[in-house]
C-alpha cells in the first residue's frame, strides 16, 4: 500500500519520515555519492523537503517501516528543474497547476525487502496520484542510462531539452505524461486491478 | 531548426511508427542532419530474432551488413562486448582500452575499416531483466564524428530503440510462429542470494552460514532457481542469471 503524505497529516507519519530521509542519505549520499546536503549525519534532507512536498509513501502492512518513496513538487512553486536544473529545459520549464516534478524516488535498500515489487507500486502510486488529482504531467531529470529502462517501463515520454553533464553524468529533463493507458499498462503488468493508493487518507491528505 | 527541435519531431514520430521501414527512413533522416553516416541498433536475444527486423534496423552498406552476418561476428564485435560491460556511450576508438580485445575481436574491427566504415558512437540501452541492446552511429571512412550532436544523438539512440521493440513486439502478436519475447524467468531475491554466493565459489555450508539457513534450504533455493530456468547445472544457472541482468559481474566479483 503506499500513503499519501502531507503538510496536513505529516505528523502521523514522524517516523516513517526519519526512516525515508534515512533511506534517502544510504542510496542516494552512500551510494550513487551525490553531493547533496546530509542533516546530523544521517538524513538527506534538502530545501525542497519543504511544506509544499507531497511524498507517494509505500509501507509494509503494518505500516510500520518505509519500503520507498518517491517527492512530488508543483512546478508553479519552487522545485528542482526550475531552481537548480533551469537550463536542462530548451523551452523553458514547465509551470502549470496540473504539472507536478518527480524528484527522490527510491526504494529502501534494507537487504530483506525485494525492491521490485516495490517499485511497481510506486510507479502505480504515482499514476493513481497524478488522475485523481488532475495531474497532466510529471516532469523530472533522469540520469541518461536509466532513460531505456524509463520507457521500456512504458511511460509515455518528451524531452524537455539535450542532456548534459550534471555532476559527471549525463542528465535530461523529461516530461511524463499521465493517462489512464498507462495506469491500465502497469497494473496489467502487476497483474492487479486494485488501487495501491490509500483512499481512506485521501480526504486529510487533500 | 536546432538540433533539439530534431530531436522532438523524431520523438513525435517514432511514437506513430507502425514498420521498420518507417522507422528505419525517420532514424536515417535525423541522424544524417546530425552529422552521421549509418545506424544499427543490435538486440542480443528474441526481441528482434526475424531476419526482417534483424537485416531493416541498420543502414549500414550491404557488403558489411553480409559480413557481419555470413561471418558470425554477432558474437564477437567488441563494441558489443564492451556494451555488456558499461552502462554509458563510447566512441569506438576507445574500445581496446575497455575490452582487451582478442585475435578475433581484432579482425572485426579491421574488417569494418575495410568495408568502409570510419569511426562509430555506440549507447548501450540496459534494461532490467533483458539482455543488452545497442545503439550505434558512424561515419564513413575518413569523417569524422559529430562531437556536438552525441547528447542530441543519446535520445534519438532510446526512443528508436523503444519504437522498434514496440514494432517488434506488435509484428510478434500477429505472427504466431515467430519466437515471442522470451520473458526471463524470476527468481526470488533469497534464490538470488544464494546463486551470488555459489557463482563466487562458496559450499553450501558457506552459503548457509552467511545467509543464516540450513545447507538443505540452500540446496532446495538452487534446486528451485534451476528448475525455474529450466537448466540442469548451477554452472548453466547462473549464465544464464548473469545474461538477464538479473544479477551483474560486479555482484560475483566483489
Amino acid at each position: 500500500m503506499v500513503d499519501v503524505v502531507t503538510a496536513n497529516n505529516r505528523h502521523r507519519y514522524t517516523a516513517l519520515l526519519e526512516q525515508m530521509h534515512r533511506d534517502r542519505k544510504t542510496v542516494f549520499v552512500d551510494r550513487f555519492k551525490w553531493d547533496i546536503p546530509v542533516i546530523d549525519g544521517q538524513f538527506e534532507i534538502d530545501q525542497f523537503d519543504n511544506a509544499d512536498a507531497i511524498y507517494l509513501m509505500a509501507l509494509d502492512p503494518r505500516r510500520q517501516r518505509h519500503l520507498g518513496s518517491v517527492r512530488l513538487l508543483p512546478s508553479t512553486g519552487s522545485h528542482l528543474l526550475g531552481d537548480i536544473f533551469p537550463h536542462l529545459c530548451e523551452k523553458g520549464v514547465p509551470a502549470a497547476p496540473d504539472v507536478w516534478e518527480i524528484t527522490r524516488l527510491l526504494t529502501t535498500p534494507a537487504k530483506d525487502v525485494d525492491p521490485r515489487p516495490t517499485h511497481m507500486q510506486i510507479i502505480m502510486a504515482l499514476c493513481e496520484f497524478g488522475l485523481l488529482y488532475g495531474i497532466r504531467q510529471y516532469t523530472c531529470v533522469v540520469h541518461m542510462h536509466l532513460l531505456s529502462a524509463l520507457l521500456a517501463l512504458g511511460w509515455e515520454c518528451e524531452p524537455l531539452g539535450e542532456p548534459q553533464l550534471i555532476a559527471g553524468d549525463m542528465c535530461g529533463a523529461l516530461a511524463i505524461n499521465i493517462t489512464p493507458a498507462t495506469l491500465q499498462l502497469f497494473r496489467d503488468r502487476a497483474q492487479s486491478r486494485v488501487p495501491v493508493l490509500q483512499l481512506s487518507d485521501i480526504a486529510e491528505a487533500a | 531548426m536546432s538540433r533539439f527541435d530534431d530531436v522532438q519531431k523524431f520523438v513525435q514520430e517514432a511514437n506513430r511508427v507502425t514498420e521498420f521501414s518507417e522507422l528505419k527512413d525517420l532514424i536515417n533522416q535525423t541522424i544524417r542532419a546530425f552529422g552521421f553516416d549509418y545506424f544499427a541498433l543490435i538486440h542480443h536475444a528474441s526481441v528482434f530474432q526475424s531476419r526482417e527486423a534483424l537485416m531493416s534496423l541498420h543502414d549500414f552498406p550491404d557488403a558489411w551488413a553480409n559480413i557481419f552476418i555470413d561471418r558470425g561476428y554477432f558474437f564477437d564485435d567488441p563494441v558489443l562486448v564492451a556494451c555488456e560491460k558499461y552502462a554509458t556511450p563510447f566512441v569506438w576508438t576507445d574500445v581496446p582500452q575497455l575490452v582487451s580485445l582478442t585475435a578475433r575481436q581484432r579482425e572485426v574491427l579491421d574488417a569494418a575499416k575495410e568495408a568502409g566504415l570510419g569511426a562509430g558512437y555506440t549507447i548501450p540501452i540496459n534494461i532490467p531483466g533483458q539482455s543488452t541492446a545497442v545503439c550505434t552511429f558512424s561515419t564513413r571512412l575518413g569523417r569524422e564524428l559529430p562531437k556536438a550532436s552525441f547528447p542530441a544523438a543519446q535520445y534519438v539512440g532510446c526512443f528508436a530503440f523503444e519504437a522498434a521493440r514496440r514494432v517488434a513486439q506488435r509484428k510478434d502478436l500477429k505472427k504466431p510462429g515467430l519466437i515471442r519475447d522470451r520473458k526471463p524467468p524470476q527468481l526470488t531475491r533469497r534464490q538470488l542470494d544464494c546463486v551470488v554466493l555459489v557463482g563466487k565459489g562458496k559450499s553450501d555450508r558457506d552459503v548457509a552460514q552467511i545467509l543464516g539457513i540450513s545447507d538443505q534450504t540452500v540446496h532446495h533455493h538452487m534446486e528451485e532457481a534451476k528448475r525455474r530456468y529450466d537448466v540442469a547445472t548451477r554452472m548453466q544457472l547462473i549464465v544464464r542469471v548473469l545474461f538477464d541482468n538479473h544479477i551483474v559481474f560486479a555482484d560475483l566479483l566483489n
